[in-house]
């Protein structure tokens, strides 16, 4: 039954390219009659270290199309000359953005979809919606909602790389020390039953008892995108589509900041979270059983094992997490609802396949030959786009898959098998870099976290394209550093926060605040 | 007439060189900041905006911020405090550790030099690495990790978080100093060693002391060296920033009062929105008081005593 679905999976896949493979001929007859038998690109992508083939998908992409044209006695290489892969994505963004003018930046980037508004706002991404018109069978291996972030005013600049959710962990083991049922809690949450009312009491619950030092650990450095789904889950939103402008809700945002503030007096949660090493303090007392509750995201599940963030208790030594240790001890919800009343939420970033306006300008003629250079850079996209690529991505990065296709394939076991013992067509450079991430985490338990997760996607939200985003939420995180060392209360910091985008006359013309400081609401009791 | 004539040429072939050095790196960068002040340039996008004129829109963004936003004003008083107070420990600190120098054997001199040289051969992200490590907020901090030991606390401290204004202040001062110091040593300690050796034997055959001898012989010889450390030094700390960028950007001390307005501009025009018509007018600001700090400086040290011509009866 798997074989045929296999088969039949691969007769859809090829039907779909079809229309792919007839544009990658003609590109490569066009570039053979015009003399060209080498394109050079170079790629850019991001992320944490399990999403390499943000990178290597290209490079796999660019062996694929030579095989076709081998196949069709066309005498043109693609050769991607540089591939680099940095882990800080906001960094790579501001390199790309300072050296694109230049054209010495990558012909593709590979990062979150929040940065096509200002990329495709100064012309620096290519316009890929005539090439998607011309292959609309493209557009049917995506979910929808992904293409409809990869727009700006209308127009498609990117294709789906991957997605995520941001799962609510908990440690199974710190749970049962301190008496919390996870039996059917994910439906809790779900109704709104379990909200960060009880994070708090069970949080104090396990560092009063010993049971874990820390109730809760988040993330560092920025307030976006992790932070954000607290102004989500107190019910309010961070852009208002009707009039264009970003929302600073004032309620939701203090009772946020409440409870940054409460857990920190109360050493539930470290006062200089923000200022916290990822690989040296965050993830290290997340894996060592050092906190009950952390925000995180889905590919924390497979980091973790092939990361060397655990200390083995026996040996002393570091090292990453069995999948059978990361499916024993930590369990996940959706992020519960800020108080009772309001709805669980998740938050999804997509990453997007990214084309320069400028791709292939270190190519021969590129002045004569442009059009040819960026159609065969949306072809190249096009075929990384392949569903085994993306499956490939979803399961050593535990990352979600962007389409049906490969959602599919993750689901069967023969294909998994496969690719564990790396029996599948790959470059083999590809496979060589990607050989030590497959042994780690190509199990069924890794595809049956992914199957589990998927569900949080009915949940999501997606942080807004704005221009001004990036300053609004680089205050949010200067705010929440402040309430965590007890620098400013919440009060004082809504008022601090304001007083900046009043300050700025470009964020105060595309802010909206609105709501008042409850004066009534308690948190957890107090 | 000739001779005349080509005497002129000479005087131009001669200081041509550093004319078009000083045009190309500094008149022509100065004049494209200020211009660059009066479009509405971001993003890098040259081709699109560098054309089109918002008059003094820049200027009116960066002074409302200056009057309403809490962070920038604490800017101002950050380089305020910052600049004065790392001149002091780089003109001092120079000025002592060249004199130091003077009265020790060649040896030790000159592995005390060394010493005091590394903070400036190093590279800046090494450098920077170390005092990260050395002031971290947490338990693996060097500074955290001995007091803890010597029961002097019992938590750790976030140096350049807590302590408000005064914590962030006094990691940028010190680190920015260590780098300084060298600067002003390697300078007084030349002039230092210029003064004939008769003059210092001269004060000990009429019984001076150490410190007379500084005081009365070799401070009043290297006044102007004096001067040109403190010009030089006040103007580089004004606009320097590289070190303190590496602290802000790691978290170690505190944005907005680890800020100096040099990397207040840098922040404008290389993060968030990259904002570079506004960071030209919070650059051409810097600027004008850098300019008008350096003139009152020389003022207030008598430069234009150096300059007036030797009498010829000496």
């Amino acid at each position: 039954m798997r074989r045929w679905l296999l088969v039949a999976l691969l007769g859809v896949t090829l039907l779909l390219f079809a229309g792919i493979e007839d544009s990658i001929v003609q590109v490569g007859r066009t570039l053979e009659k015009n003399g060209v038998n080498e394109v050079r690109y170079a790629v850019w992508g991001t992320g944490d270290p399990n999403s390499v083939l943000r990178v290597l998908g290209i490079v796999e992409a660019a062996r694929r199309i030579n095989e076709i044209w081998a196949k069709n006695g066309i005498n043109v290489k693609v050769t991607i000359r540089e591939t680099r892969y940095e882990l800080d994505f906001t960094q790579m963004y501001q390199e790309f953005l300072s050296k694109q003018p230049l054209g010495t930046a990558g012909d593709f980037l590979v990062n979150s979809y929040v940065y096509i508004a200002p990329l495709a706002e100064e012309g620096y991404l290519l316009d890929l919606t005539s090439y998607l018109e011309k292959h609309k069978e493209l557009l049917n291996n995506f979910f929808a909602s992904h293409i409809e972030v990869a727009k700006y005013k209308g127009r498609i600049y990117g294709l789906p790389q991957d997605t995520e959710a941001r799962p609510f962990y908990i440690r199974k083991d710190i749970a049962a020390k301190v008496g919390l049922d996870l039996q059917g809690l994910d439906e809790k949450v779900l109704k709104g039953e379990f909200t960060w009312f009880d994070v708090y009491e069970w949080a104090k619950k396990a560092v009063q008892t010993g049971a874990s030092e820390w109730g809760l650990i988040h993330r560092r450095g920025s307030a976006h995108p992790d932070l954000m789904q607290f102004i989500l889950a107190f019910g309010s939103k961070l852009y208002d589509p009707a009039d264009g402008k970003l929302v600073f809700d004032k309620e939701a945002i203090y009772k946020w900041l409440t409870i940054e503030w409460t857990f920190a007096r109360e050493k539930l949660l470290p006062s200089d979270m923000m200022a916290w090493d990822w690989a040296k303090q965050v993830h290290p007392a997340i894996v060592d059983g050092k906190t009950l509750f952390d925000i995180g995201g889905t590919w924390y599940w497979t980091e973790w094992q092939t990361k060397d963030y655990y200390t083995d208790p026996k040996t002393g030594q570091m090292r990453g997490l069995k999948p059978e240790e990361v499916e024993q001890w930590f369990y996940y919800t959706l992020f519960p609802a800020g108080e009772p009343g309001k709805k669980p939420v998740t938050l999804s970033q997509p990453f997007m396949w990214m084309v320069s306006s400028k791709a292939g300008a270190q190519n021969p003629k590129y002045s004569a030959l442009k059009s040819v250079y960026d159609e065969l850079a949306f072809l190249i996209v096009a075929k990384a786009s392949d569903p085994d690529i993306n499956a490939i991505h979803s399961i050593i990065s535990a990352h979600l898959p962007v389409g049906k296709p490969s959602a599919e394939l993750l689901a069967s076991k023969e294909w998994l098998d496969k690719l564990y013992n790396l029996q599948i067509d790959l470059d083999p450079g590809v496979k060589e870099k990607i050989a030590g991430i497959v042994k780690a985490t190509v199990n069924p338990i890794n595809a049956a976290f992914l199957s589990k997760v998927s569900y949080m996607l009915e949940y999501t939200n997606f942080p807004p394209v704005h221009p001004m985003y990036a300053k609004l939420s680089a205050i949010f995180a200067e705010v929440v550093d402040y309430v965590l060392r007890g620098q400013m209360d919440p009060a004082k910091a809504i008022d601090y926060a304001i007083g900046k985008i009043n300050a700025d006359l470009d964020l105060k013309a595309g802010v909206k605040i609105i709501n008042d400081i409850p004066k009534d609401w308690r948190f957890g009791g107090k | 007439m000739k001779g005349k004539f080509s005497r002129k040429w000479e005087l131009w072939a001669f200081l041509a060189p550093a004319l078009i050095v000083v045009v190309v790196f500094y008149v022509v960068p100065l004049i494209l900041t200020v211009y660059t002040s009066f479009t509405p340039l971001r993003n890098w996008n040259i081709q699109r905006y560098a054309t089109r004129l918002v008059g003094l829109y820049n200027y009116q963004k960066l002074f409302h911020a200056i009057a309403n936003d809490p962070s920038v004003r604490a800017v101002f008083l950050t380089t305020a405090v910052f600049v004065l107070c790392t001149l002091i420990v780089n003109v001092l600190g120079g000025l002592i550790l060249a004199l130091l120098t003077f009265f020790v054997d060649k040896k030790t001199n000159s592995i005390a030099s060394t010493i005091w040289l590394l903070p400036r051969m190093s590279p800046i992200a090494v450098y920077g690495l170390v005092w990260y490590y050395f002031f971290h907020g947490s338990g693996v901090g060097t500074l955290n990790s001995i007091f803890l030991k010597l029961g002097l606390i019992d938590r750790p401290i976030a140096w350049g978080q807590e302590f408000i204004p005064y914590g962030p202040w006094s990691v940028i001062i010190f680190v920015n100093g260590l780098v300084g110091v060298s600067f002003g040593m390697i300078v007084l300690s030349s002039a230092i060693k210029s003064i004939p050796g008769e003059f210092v034997i001269a004060a000990r055959v009429d019984g001076a002391t150490d410190w007379q001898i500084c005081r009365k012989v070799l401070i009043p010889q290297i006044k102007w060296h004096i001067m040109y450390v403190t010009t030089w030094q006040l103007l580089s700390l004004l606009t320097s920033y590289a070190h303190t960028y590496l602290l802000v950007s790691w978290r170690l001390v505190n944005k907005s009062y680890g800020t100096p307005w040099a990397l207040y501009v840098y922040d404008l025009a290389f993060t968030g929105v990259f904002d570079q018509g506004l960071a030209a007018a919070a650059g051409t600001l810097l600027v004008l008081v850098g300019g008008l700090l350096g003139l009152m400086t020389l003022r207030i040290l008598g430069f234009g005593k150096l300059m007036v011509e030797p009498r010829g009866d000496i």
